[in-house]
């Protein structure tokens, strides 16, 4: 099949950049959207051009690097999944496809279609752990969890770090991701006694990042990978109203 | 010469006796010691955030954008501990036991006690670190089973297991990243180890933003990079594992232990198109209510569903009566080879096999399958666009996991006196075939247990020395060699591209040193190799220049690594002359097809220097002293 | 931020009950002419007696200034957390086209309350433009205001008209301002979603109807 792509290009962070179109005949139907990117890299190559710079690792969906804005969608056409898991399938033969980096000014362009998400890492700094110590650990069945605290906790810990909830987000926020992140700990017993300093620094960290304001449009829950829904963002604001005026 | 450094003593004391022997350093002396530590995945993390709670300064590297992106992240089905929570006969010498057999005898009795009696308190850490482990209505932690073990002691958080420890170390990592006991440097790749006086002293990394080489010196250097069945280019790993790193300090002098020990797995989706860059891995765990099989008639065209049970072949429930699906996955996957070679493959390619969950609905209804396997369900139909619960899933088997590595001592040290090498990178506790839910183990143990309680016997005297620094001659020249081979990659200006080599060394590896092997097809695949090298470094193209972000350079980088570890995998596969674990070898098997081991030759490790372009083999003996080898069977 | 979105969400929801009101009072518009002349009008004058409802109105003002210069405030900062813009962008197939334009929508019903305080809060509280005279029992004679205004067209379906932003505004903000305050509860949004759509529908038909009858009569 073929396909046109019209591919966002940018130098380096401080560049200007532009889009460019690229013809790539020769594709097939069961390639994966990151696989038809390699075959096009692989023709610029012969062409001796430079390589789009894109990110990908684990390509089986979980460990969250590749991401970017397929066709006006995060990760493509589809709801909830990855770039890496969307196949060539999902276009017609001859589609233009649009392809943009994840926009926020909290994610600026690395390269082309590359960004810098560590504002994630650094909000995870702010008190994603609990502060337990290698080797201080009780016996694992001590604290009894029940099966319904310990999947919903499991349900907002599914998290990949991907960052479709801030690309798809109007206002660039990152109140999912931060979210999840919080109710995954904050609901476990292990990481009840840290909870109000964890809701309060993890968004207060999410606010210098530079990251918008929820205004609850549900994109980031259909754009997911992981559908993690959206209530968990208010589940995050009752616990910050919580943490900040019914006192720890 | 191999000293493995096992301490005296009965099985069950060698490692409180070890301990108890090691040197100290106090604490307002560690952190007056730096600590280098390559890879951030569960082996890396851990190590770094516990080497940085005991005080130690620590620097950590990883060359994905960021530490919560280390391909622990995929393993999906569970880790293994000797809680015998089950009440079903477990212990940590049964485990010790089954990890031995599993791995075919070929691995130290010591280390692989170690594993086991460590594997209890590692669950209580990672539950005391907020893992959503599955748990029952009772509160209490769940356990299901696992390839190659009759009781239950798999701990598993949904299919995301790695995922969910991953992000636990992670975290940890970036807890003492805030306490600014740790400095973290994602996106940077090390391209060489620097040895100072025979000691490792430093690394070269590349900023991959920036193409930068950075010189970074250290009084300890720890390898924690993972695996490097990227060798096979088709294979369940993520595409950056590469073996770059242990390639490197190889050549600087760490002896490689059993590196032709690869574990093919056999549930990956199977291969569709030349393009391809990656077999999905569809968990392990599967396989507990999933009945593998093949229609018995060849060429058989009908859809799975309208094939009459009676002529299902279950071939593995056929073969190993007692193990049936759980056979481990050496077994099960040259069991699928062997169907598929025969002739009895399904798909449009006639390279999978059918894994069916008709019968585990029928059983415990739909409603529990989807508890158990919902997001690998999913999983397979984003990919496929197959709905598993009506359907059985085509698997077939792809290179998944290295047992071999940098040989390490028993405090997992390389034969480079302050280079470690932990989790996947090292040979120590799985021989010569993996048990499922043993790798995150393996790799938590080392990063976590191990390695924080071992490097104090080496940095206690380091302590008296000076600390290095990067102005020193040897990271010129280390530096300078770099340079020189970026440059060399960047100006040969060919006309095929790095992948067009990939592919070409993946299809030699996957045919001659996959799952079955012979001394011809490895004869032939040295020289294949050797040519493949050369054409790369006459022919290959990389576009774009060293001081900017280029994916090309960094996977022309790798590849030229890779092309010379797949010529030592193969010459290390060429000289063992028997079937072991994975290491199938055609001439030794039995009239049934089972591998055929021969203890009285080749109860060894085999190590091996790199000497100036050719290898060295040095064997380090294995002695059973509390298990006698048995013939390893799953019948 | 928490605080911007915490103090929309209590502004908006102020508002929510005030509509409540507002339309139950309009709804006397509706009676036949010398009943509704009469009620309406000693309503509005009991309510600009009253010492209580001064009060109320104040916070009324107050939750009008506050609700728009804090949507401001939040959308400058989200347009500066998203500085660059996807060339194409196909929200529509991730979220409904009301959550995507609350600032647009708010702005046109900010348009609407300039016009309406104009027609009515001006005249018969400021007393600009023409003088509003007594009916039979002495009351301001709101109603005739009400009631000549809606003679004119124009008015009647600018009337009508915004009151579907004000429909789709509410539709939204009502649930968003139970999620900003933190209501989390799986089923209760989910009745939740409902009670706002029932409620932004009643309150924009039922706004939007009343002139059209009004003129009718």
């Amino acid at each position: 099949m073929k396909i046109v792509f019209k591919i966002w290009r940018q130098v380096n962070s401080k560049s200007q950049g532009g889009f460019e179109t690229y013809e790539v005949d020769g594709l097939t139907e069961d390639m994966s959207f990151l696989e038809a990117l390699d075959y096009l890299n692989e023709r610029l190559v012969q062409r001796n051009e430079k390589v789009i710079a894109y990110e990908y690792d684990c390509r089986e969906g979980i460990c969250g690097q590749c991401g970017v804005f397929i066709n006006g969608r995060a990760h493509g056409p589809h709801d909830n999944i990855t770039t890496c898991q969307l196949h060539m399938r999902s276009f017609k033969d001859g589609e233009t496809v649009v392809v943009e980096p994840w926009r926020a000014a909290a994610f600026p362009v690395i390269k082309d279609l590359v960004v810098d998400r560590s504002a994630f890492d650094r909000i995870i700094e702010q008190g994603g752990y609990i502060s337990a110590r290698t080797g201080t650990a009780a016996e694992a069945n001590a604290i009894l969890v029940g099966k319904e605290v310990v999947d919903r906790a499991m349900d907002a810990a599914a998290c990949i770090g991907c960052g479709a909830c801030v690309a798809t987000c109007k206002n660039a926020s990152a109140a999912l991701f931060t979210a999840a992140k919080i109710n995954h700990l904050n609901s476990l017993p292990q990481g009840k006694p840290e909870a109000s300093n964890r809701v309060l620094e993890m968004t207060r960290q999410m606010e210098l990042e530079g990251f918008g304001s929820c205004t609850f449009t549900g994109a980031c829950e259909v754009e997911c990978p992981e559908e993690i829904p959206m209530i968990n963002i208010a589940e995050m604001n009752a616990r910050r109203v919580k943490a900040k005026w019914l006192g720890k | 010469m191999l000293n493995s450094k096992i301490p005296e003593g009965p099985l069950e004391n060698k490692w409180s006796s070890y301990q108890t022997k090691s040197q100290l350093i106090n604490p307002a002396n560690k952190k007056k010691l730096n600590v280098i530590v390559v890879g951030s995945g569960l082996a890396g993390a851990g190590a770094a955030a516990t080497l940085a709670e005991l005080g130690y300064d620590v620097t950590c590297f990883c060359y994905q954008d960021s530490a919560r992106r280390a391909h622990s992240v995929a393993a999906q089905g569970g880790i293994n501990a000797a809680k015998n929570y089950q009440h079903d006969g477990d212990s940590v010498w049964r485990m010790f036991h089954d990890t031995l057999k599993g791995g075919d005898f070929r691995s130290r009795e010591a280390n692989v006690y170690r594993l086991a009696e460590l594997s209890a308190p590692l669950i209580d850490h990672y539950v005391q670190q907020g893992v959503p482990f599955a748990r029952e209505y009772g509160g209490v932690l769940a356990n299901r089973s696992f390839g190659g073990v009759q009781v239950q002691r798999t701990f598993y958080a949904r299919g995301q297991t790695g995922q969910q420890l991953l992000l636990a170390a992670y975290s940890q990592l970036y807890k003492m990243k805030r306490a600014q006991k740790v400095a973290m440097f994602p996106r940077h790749e090390m391209l060489d180890l620097v040895v100072i006086d025979g000691k490792a002293k430093g690394i070269i990394a590349r900023d991959l933003i920036t193409g930068q080489l950075k010189r970074f010196a250290a009084d300890s250097v720890v390898l924690a990079t993972g695996g490097y069945s990227r060798v096979f280019r088709l294979s369940t790993l993520a595409i950056g594992c590469n073996g770059s790193a242990i390639w490197k300090a190889h050549k600087r002098g760490a002896y490689f232990a059993a590196p032709s020990f690869t574990q093919v797995h056999p549930t990956a989706l199977p291969q569709t198109s030349e393009a391809q860059s990656k077999l999905t891995l569809m968990s392990e765990s599967l396989r507990n209510d999933g009945r593998i099989w093949v229609p018995k008639k060849k060429d058989d065209d009908r859809r799975a569903n309208a094939i009459p049970e009676e002529e299902r072949d279950y071939y593995l429930e056929r073969r190993y009566p007692s193990f049936g699906n759980l056979a481990p996955r050496d077994i099960a996957s040259r069991a699928a080879k062997e169907r598929i070679d025969a002739g009895y493959g399904v798909g449009p390619f006639k390279n999978a096999v059918y894994l069916d969950f008709k019968h585990a609905v029928e059983r415990f209804g739909i409603q529990t399958i989807q508890d158990r396997y919902g997001n690998l369900f999913k999983m397979y139909k984003k990919i496929t666009g197959v709905d598993a619960y009506q359907e059985p899933m085509q698997i077939s088997p792809a290179a998944h996991f290295s047992m071999g590595g940098l040989w390490v001592d028993y405090e997992l040290m390389t034969t480079i006196p302050g280079l470690y090498a932990i989790g996947e990178c090292n040979f120590s506790d799985h021989g010569a075939n993996r048990l499922g839910a043993n790798s995150l183990l393996q790799a938590s143990i080392d990063g976590y247990f191990v390695l924080p309680n071992t490097i104090n016997n080496y940095l206690a005297d380091e302590l008296k020395e000076d600390h290095p620094t990067t102005d020193h001659p040897e990271f010129d020249k280390a530096q300078k060699e770099v340079e020189q081979q970026i440059t060399k990659l960047l100006t040969v200006r060919g006309d095929k591209t790095v992948d067009h080599f990939h592919r070409e060394l993946g299809k030699v590896m996957w045919q001659e040193c996959a799952m079955s092997r012979n001394k011809e097809g490895l004869g032939n695949a040295i020289s294949k190799i050797k040519e493949i090298r050369d054409a790369f470094w006459n022919e290959v193209n990389v576009t774009g220049g060293q001081q900017e972000m280029n994916t090309e350079l960094e996977k022309a980088l790798r590849l030229a690594d890779f092309l010379e570890l797949g010529l030592l995998m193969c010459t290390d596969a060429f000289q063992r002359e028997e079937s072991c674990g994975a290491h199938f070898r055609e001439e030794y098997q039995t009239d049934e097809g089972e591998a055929m081991r021969n203890d009285k030759t080749h109860a060894y490790v085999s190590a091996w220097a790199y000497d100036n372009g050719n290898f060295q083999l040095h064997k380090e003996p294995l002695v059973f002293e509390n298990v006698q080898p048995t013939v390893r069977s799953y019948k | 931020m928490f605080l911007r979105k915490t103090i929309i969400a209590l502004t908006g929801l102020f508002l929510c009950i005030f509509l409540i009101v507002h339309l139950s009072a309009n709804s006397i518009l509706v009676l036949p002419e010398e009943m509704a002349r009469g009620l309406y009008n000693s309503y509005s004058t009991t309510l600009r007696e009253s010492p209580l409802i001064k009060i109320v109105a104040y916070v009324l003002y107050l939750s009008i200034v506050l609700h728009v210069i804090y949507a401001l405030l939040i959308v400058l900062n989200n347009r500066k957390a998203k500085s660059k813009r996807y060339l194409l962008n196909r929200n529509r197939e991730n979220s409904s086209w009301t959550s995507q334009n609350m600032g647009l929508l708010g702005i046109m019903i900010l348009l609407f309350i300039v016009v309406h305080l104009a027609n009515f809060w001006a005249r018969i509280k400021l007393g600009l433009g023409e003088n509003v005279a007594l009916d039979a029992n002495g009351h301001v004679d709101v109603y005739e205001v009400t009631y000549s205004l809606f003679r004119n067209i124009y008015y009647v379906v600018f009337y009508t008209i915004l009151m579907i932003p004000l429909g789709l505004h509410l539709n939204h903000g009502l649930k968003s301002a139970f999620k900003t305050l933190g209501f989390y509860h799986k089923k209760g949004l989910r009745v939740l979603a409902k009670i706002s759509l029932v409620y932004a529908a009643v309150m924009a038909v039922g706004f939007g109807l009343i002139p059209f009858i009004v003129f009718l009569k």
